[in-house]
């Protein structure tokens, strides 16, 4: 809506979390009309010293707050801030953003510690803190007005703004005015005196008042007959100021209160019908049409009359203090009780006109540029061509899945009907079903909405770039990179005829763009080509609207990573990531959860397992869309790794299928696969099997490539294995986890041959590289021969602290002839550790499961992962080697 | 579920409009509005509708099927 150039504008932040401009009208005191009548005795109680740090004042609709408080704040030396509550508020982000706006309106300069919530939905504590703490120091203390906060429902926020009462102290006095009973805690402020209450029967007008009222009116009327007005209305204001409208109006004002007095109608029903027909015919037309609108101006209440008098009438109205209240400069709105009354009143005498206003509405607030309003208009009048076009036109498709909106927008399309066919309202269809991750739907009517956009006039070049990024987005989805680069390359093409500022106000629409043509591109194996477009993506200017995309598209590039084996880089992507994610609200769409898959990968290659299936399980419940091509691919691949690690070659396997659709195969995701499956078979023993399934493999992704060469080497496949690392180039594109598995290979190879020194000397070069990344896991699924190596020096030393137990390397005072340190690479469980120290009391495995009461088969089971973890294959062995490390 | 909300006075034919959703009857200075109720939700927004109407609720009550 607009903003008027002649006021001082103090605040910096000029739109809220949504990107909307704040609205002016919301922020100053409403101004008071003429007939409006002071009551000392009310603002007295406002005034009273020292104020409590909470106020409530609380009545029906009409019973005067809103007019008392504007009253006693404009006589108040220190500027009070306002806000007029929406229901936008219901969100704390928006709540906040709002909160402070109102405090820099007023002039209260906010330390920089401050910063307005980006989000929404969301609102860190350590804000809450600083606006606490900020407040606290204020001297003379902060006056706020909180008008209409009955809309404000929200549990939380009642409970954020005691936080802020309570550790703001005397620095802030805070007014709600209210309809209905708030969530505060009151019975303890009430308790504690710390709580003014202004109820309806003191906001209720006492006779002496009514005099006084009726005599701003023109109107005389004893005490006596004040009082049993007063009866009747119960000292309602609105009641009371209908009274004296209709009774101006009237032959005789004095009988005119009498019968009023008698009838027995609903008072505010039938005061608003006796008011309402004493108007004149343009007047009531102008009412009744204006009802269907929250605030307007005269060149909006215009082009719903279809006359030029309403800047006149309007200005009538609120001298007279008649149904309208003026908001500052030249916007009014209908007093909240009248409007529903008025609406009433519409739907009877003008029946089926109301869709028509609404249609004129939307659009004069979409030539002015409110396109929140307009869209909520055009969709009250069930407009959709109109209401899918302004959206479309504005470029606001992609707010379809930046979570900004997108519930808001679901909502207001959600009573769309199949009828429409208009190419906006087919590419809203789309976006729609698309950002449900239902891309069969979403297809279809992204079809449709093309083969119409070649016949549409005007500009569609708004169209042809919300439909490419559907195209991108349904590219992404299904894995098809050829769609992916046939959509932005059209978007190239038609984005210089979109204006520069609707670009500059929609950067989330290249941003989200590109991270499906990124993570298509992944798909695909084109790793380069899709770090490119991701990086781009994660360029994007910070604002609230972009988060999502830059999550994304980070998770994606640290997937990038961690394939390639750079796994502290990946790591660091994940958590910028995590980092971008936790600014914004977890609720849907939070997006694809990639960057926990990735994390959990992570994990698995440092062998924390725990963590790592910690971290899987997160990634399933937060991944708002199940069908993700990529995320479902790299899910697939950690967890079968997190399976094999565990020793669960069968769960391995099963894990290993993505299980998704896709137009094209993912080299990579396939050959992940088919490696998965055969380790699995080489740990189930079928050496076979294992070898054979690497035949098939087609890609030539160096991790790849590197995992089939340990198998190769493991089979007894030596020459193989090696040809295969030969064919790896040395580009310096993979990272750690790949090139130490390579090395790890040709030890092995080595080793086989009976060449030690050469195999030493790889391993040694594995663990340094190794080390620093923490990178356990090809060690421990390098097999048997490394252990002997491992405890020999100096690979002990380079081995210990992070790989084995033991402390890191210090200098040996006794060289090189000492006995080497043995390896745990697994903690022994407390049950093992029972049967082991037993062991060194020459029990036999009965006595054992005697002594222990369990059955000599769980003895076995615990003697052979204790042989297993401390590298032997007897007893005498495992006490010996147990006692070296000091484990007994 | 079944409800009728009793409102204070006489309400008007077109006031009475602002309940689509609900049948109304006029007797001795009130008006009782009654009908189904979807559930607890719809029924507070008809408190606030009252409310916003300027209505006195002097009574509501479910009532058996």
């Amino acid at each position: 809506m607009s903003v008027d150039e002649d006021q001082p504008e103090s605040a910096e932040q000029q739109t809220d979390p949504l990107g909307d401009p704040y609205l002016r009208t919301r922020f100053i005191l409403p101004s008071r009309p003429v007939t409006f009548l002071a009551r000392p005795r009310l603002t007295r109680r406002l005034d009273h010293s020292p104020p409590t740090p909470l106020t409530m004042v609380n009545g029906a609709a009409g019973a005067g707050k809103t007019l008392l408080l504007a009253d006693w704040a404009a006589g108040r030396a220190q500027p009070v801030a306002w806000l007029t509550m929406e229901a936008e508020e219901k969100r704390p982000g928006m709540f906040w953003a709002h909160f402070l706006h109102a405090l820099r309106t007023s002039g209260r300069h906010l330390s920089d510690r401050i910063e307005d919530p980006a989000d929404a939905h969301h609102v860190d504590r350590r804000l809450l803190s600083a606006i606490a703490e900020d407040l606290a120091t204020a001297d003379p203390p902060v006056t706020v007005v909180l008008d209409e906060y009955e809309r404000v429902t929200e549990p939380d926020i009642a409970e954020q703004l005691e936080f802020v009462l309570q550790h703001a102290g005397r620095g802030l006095r805070l007014i709600l005015v209210t309809r209905t009973e708030p969530l505060l805690s009151l019975h303890r402020y009430r308790a504690a005196g710390e709580l003014t209450e202004i109820r309806a029967a003191e906001l209720a007008f006492t006779p002496e008042e009514t005099v006084a009222l009726l005599r701003l009116h023109g109107l005389r009327l004893s005490v006596q007959a004040a009082r049993a007005l007063v009866d009747r209305t119960r000292g309602w204001a609105a009641g009371l100021r209908l009274c004296a409208l209709a009774a101006q109006e009237s032959q005789d004002p004095e009988v005119y209160l009498k019968e009023f007095e008698a009838d027995r109608s609903t008072i505010a029903d039938f005061l608003l019908a006796e008011v309402l027909k004493r108007q004149p015919e343009d007047t009531q037309d102008l009412l009744l049409r204006i009802s269907v609108l929250d605030r307007f101006n005269p060149d909006l209440a215009n082009t719903l009359t279809g006359r030029a008098d309403s800047a006149r009438i309007l200005a009538d109205l609120h001298r007279e203090n008649a149904f309208v209240e003026q908001l500052g400069h030249s916007w009014y709105r209908l007093h909240p009780l009248f409007g529903e009354i008025l609406r009433a009143h519409l739907s009877v005498r003008r029946p089926g006109l109301e869709p028509e206003l609404h249609r004129r509405a939307a659009r004069w607030l979409r030539q002015t540029g409110s396109l929140p309003e307009a869209l909520a208009h055009g969709a009250a009048a069930g407009d959709w061509d109109f209401t899918a076009a302004a959206l479309v036109d504005d470029l606001a498709i992609g707010r379809f899945f930046t979570g900004l909106r997108s519930d808001d927008l679901a909502g207001l399309f959600s009573r769309m009907g199949p009828e429409t066919t208009s190419p906006a309202t087919e590419l809203v269809r789309a976006a729609r079903d698309l950002s449900h991750g239902d891309f069969r739907h979403g297809t279809v009517h992204l079809r449709q909405a093309r083969a119409r956009l070649d016949g549409v006039t005007g500009d569609p070049a708004a169209a042809r770039l919300s439909c490419a990024l559907l195209e991108a987005l349904a590219a992404r989805l299904t894995g098809s990179p050829t769609r992916a680069e046939l959509a932005a390359e059209s978007a190239d093409e038609v984005r210089q005829d979109v204006a520069p500022d609707l670009l500059l106000k929609h950067p989330e629409l290249p941003a989200l763009l590109l991270t499906h043509l990124g993570s298509t591109r992944l798909w695909a194996g084109r790793f380069e080509e899709a770090r490119a477009a991701l990086a781009k993506a994660a360029d994007a200017p910070d604002s609230a609207s972009t988060v999502l995309a830059r999550k994304e598209s980070l998770g994606h590039l640290a997937l990038i990573d961690y394939l390639d084996g750079w796994l502290g880089r990946a790591e660091h992507k994940a958590l910028e990531a995590v980092a971008e994610a936790e600014r914004f609200d977890p609720s849907p769409p939070a997006g694809s959860a990639i960057e926990q898959v990735v994390l959990a990968g992570v994990a698995v290659d440092r062998n924390e397992l725990g963590r790592a299936k910690t971290l899987l399980d997160e990634a399933a419940e937060h991944s708002a869309t199940p069908h993700d091509p990529v995320t479902a691919a790299g899910r697939a691949i950690v967890t079968a790794r997190l399976q094999l690690a565990r020793g669960d070659a069968r769960a391995a396997v099963e894990a290993a299928d993505p299980d998704v659709f896709a137009v094209v195969a993912s080299p990579w995701a396939e050959s992940h696969e088919r490696l998965v499956t055969s380790a699995a078979r080489l740990a189930e023993g079928r050496a076979g099997e294992a070898a054979e399934i690497l035949r098939k493999l087609g890609d030539d992704q160096p991790s790849c490539t590197t995992e089939a060469a340990r198998i190769q080497c493991a089979v007894g496949n030596v020459d193989e294995a090696i040809d295969l690392l030969d064919s790896v180039p040395a580009d310096g594109r993979t990272g750690p986890a790949v090139t130490v598995r390579a090395t790890l290979v040709k030890a092995m190879a080595a080793d086989a041959a009976g060449d030690t020194a050469t195999a030493r000397r790889l391993v040694a070069q594995a663990l340094l590289d190794a080390r620093r990344e923490r990178l356990r896991r090809p060690f421990l699924d390098a097999g048997r021969w490394i252990r002997p190596l491992l405890v020999t020096a100096p690979l002990d030393r380079l081995a210990a602290g992070w790989l084995t137990a033991g402390h890191p390397a210090c200098e040996d005072p006794a060289g090189p002839g000492t006995p080497p340190a043995p390896i745990v690479v697994e903690e022994l469980s407390a049950r093992e550790r029972d049967v082991l120290r037993r062991l060194a009391q020459m029990m036999s495995t009965q006595e054992i499961a005697a002594d222990m009461y369990v059955s000599v088969n769980t003895v076995k089971t615990h003697l052979k992962s204790l042989y297993r973890k401390l590298a032997v294959n007897r007893r005498g062995a495992a006490v010996r080697r147990a006692r070296d490390m000091g484990l007994l | 579920m079944r409800y009728e909300i009793r409102v204070d006075g006489h309400m008007s034919e077109t006031l009475a409009k602002a309940f689509p959703e609900l049948d109304h009857v006029v007797m001795s200075g009130q008006t009782v509005l009654y009908g189904s109720v979807i559930d607890e939700a719809q029924l507070f927004g008809l408190l606030a509708r009252c409310q916003s109407l300027g209505l006195h609720v002097l009574e509501m009550r479910q009532v058996p099927e």
